[in-house]
């Protein structure tokens, strides 16, 4: 249906096997909650340069809303964006056939030993690795909204609201987006 | 535990679960909780930790794992693939749909605003995200400053991210965080 839509707009679309390859990246290098998204951004904005960052800021807002996954979620609207359904099919087979295949298998080995104390602290060495490269996306999606006071304040708020207050996620979401959209509509009315 | 009853209850409520978790899978693991180890005894307690724990440091789809696992301890593995399939399934569906009617709409005014309006809100809650793991990392101030010295090295140099976690993962095994 939309699909000629698609192609039309990123005509040097990228094959199914380097979508695949991608997601299979943005997996196996995501550790820990979140981890995956640094790779998502990575791989599909700066090194492929397949999306904009816009795009990619706006299928993450997307995914926010939508149940599931959310990881799983931005490579099935990735491979959507850049192939249509097919291009889905191959961002989500990447993302999930070799991983969970060891994942599953290194995870039934290690449930049936003790919990190795060494294996522990470099667990923990990488997880707090994994925080700060977090952040550092974060703080990368908003550089091209830095002039925009609006976004600032929203954006700041999004974060005071989750991470000080510690307000479940979709009820910060739900609180804020239709202010901050008001606010946005407000702007490019006076802008016209 | 072969009953295939129990196979397909299992699987049926992680469809259920999977498709209203707004917010992301680890919002409803209280509910997989109370379904697996309060209402039917299925996996203990500190079996349900151990999942969680192990999932979070193993690289994938987390959320994903730890469901398998506990589909492997209930039924095998044919339980933790119907397990697997059951939790990211529905949602695949869900969001292919939306994004499909979204990307149709991609150059009207509404969406315009919308977006304006959303992705700052969004882009504060993933730096929030990285500042809650960061509060469960960071034991003490070596630790800190590993998460510190990762994010100023992704800001401010074209370093692979994989150096840094494998200096996180160095330090930490060494017993120096």
């Amino acid at each position: 249906m939309s699909k000629p839509d698609i192609k039309q707009s990123y005509p040097e679309h990228p094959s199914l096997a380097a979508v695949s390859i991608a997601f299979l990246k943005v997996s196996l290098y995501g550790i820990g909650g979140g981890g995956g998204l640094v790779w998502a951004r990575r791989i599909t904005v700066d090194q492929q340069r397949w999306i904009s960052e816009q795009d990619f800021a706006d299928i993450v807002s997307l995914c926010q809303f939508m149940p599931g996954p959310n990881i799983v979620g931005i490579a099935v609207c990735v491979g959507t964006r850049l192939r249509g359904a097919i291009g889905a099919v191959a961002a989500v087979s990447g993302f999930l056939l070799i991983p969970w295949t060891i994942g599953f298998i290194v995870g039934v080995l290690c449930l049936q030993h003790a919990q190795n104390p060494v294996l522990q602290h470099i667990l923990g060495g990488i997880s707090a690795a994994a925080a700060g490269l977090l952040v550092a996306t974060g703080l990368r999606m908003m550089l091209p909204h830095r002039g925009s006071p609006a976004a600032v304040i929203f954006a700041s708020l999004g974060f005071l609201l989750m991470a000080l207050a510690k307000l479940p996620l979709l009820i910060v979401l739900i609180g804020l987006a239709p202010l901050s959209i008001a606010a946005a509509g407000f702007q490019i009315a006076r802008a016209r | 535990m072969s009953d295939p009853s129990i196979l397909a209850a299992l699987t049926a409520r992680l469809a259920l679960l999977s498709s209203i978790s707004f917010g992301g899978f680890p919002t409803v693991l209280p509910d997989v909780r109370h379904f697996v180890v309060v209402a039917h005894g299925w996996v203990t307690d500190q079996e349900f930790t151990n999942y969680f724990a192990l999932a979070q440091s193993i690289p994938g789809p987390n959320m994903i794992l730890m469901m398998s696992f506990v589909g492997w301890k209930v039924w095998g593995l044919p339980g933790a693939l119907a397990s697997a399939v059951a939790t990211f399934g529905p949602p695949c569906t869900i969001y292919f749909a939306s994004y499909s009617l979204w990307d149709r709409f991609r150059d009207a005014r509404w969406q315009e605003t919308v977006r304006r309006g959303l992705v700052p809100v969004t882009i504060g809650l993933v730096i929030a995200s990285g500042t809650v793991m960061a509060r469960a990392a960071d034991v003490d101030w070596q630790a800190a400053a590993v998460t510190i010295a990762a994010a100023t090295l992704m800001l401010s140099t074209r370093l692979n991210p994989l150096w840094m976690l494998l200096a996180g993962g160095t330090l930490g095994g060494l017993g120096l965080l």
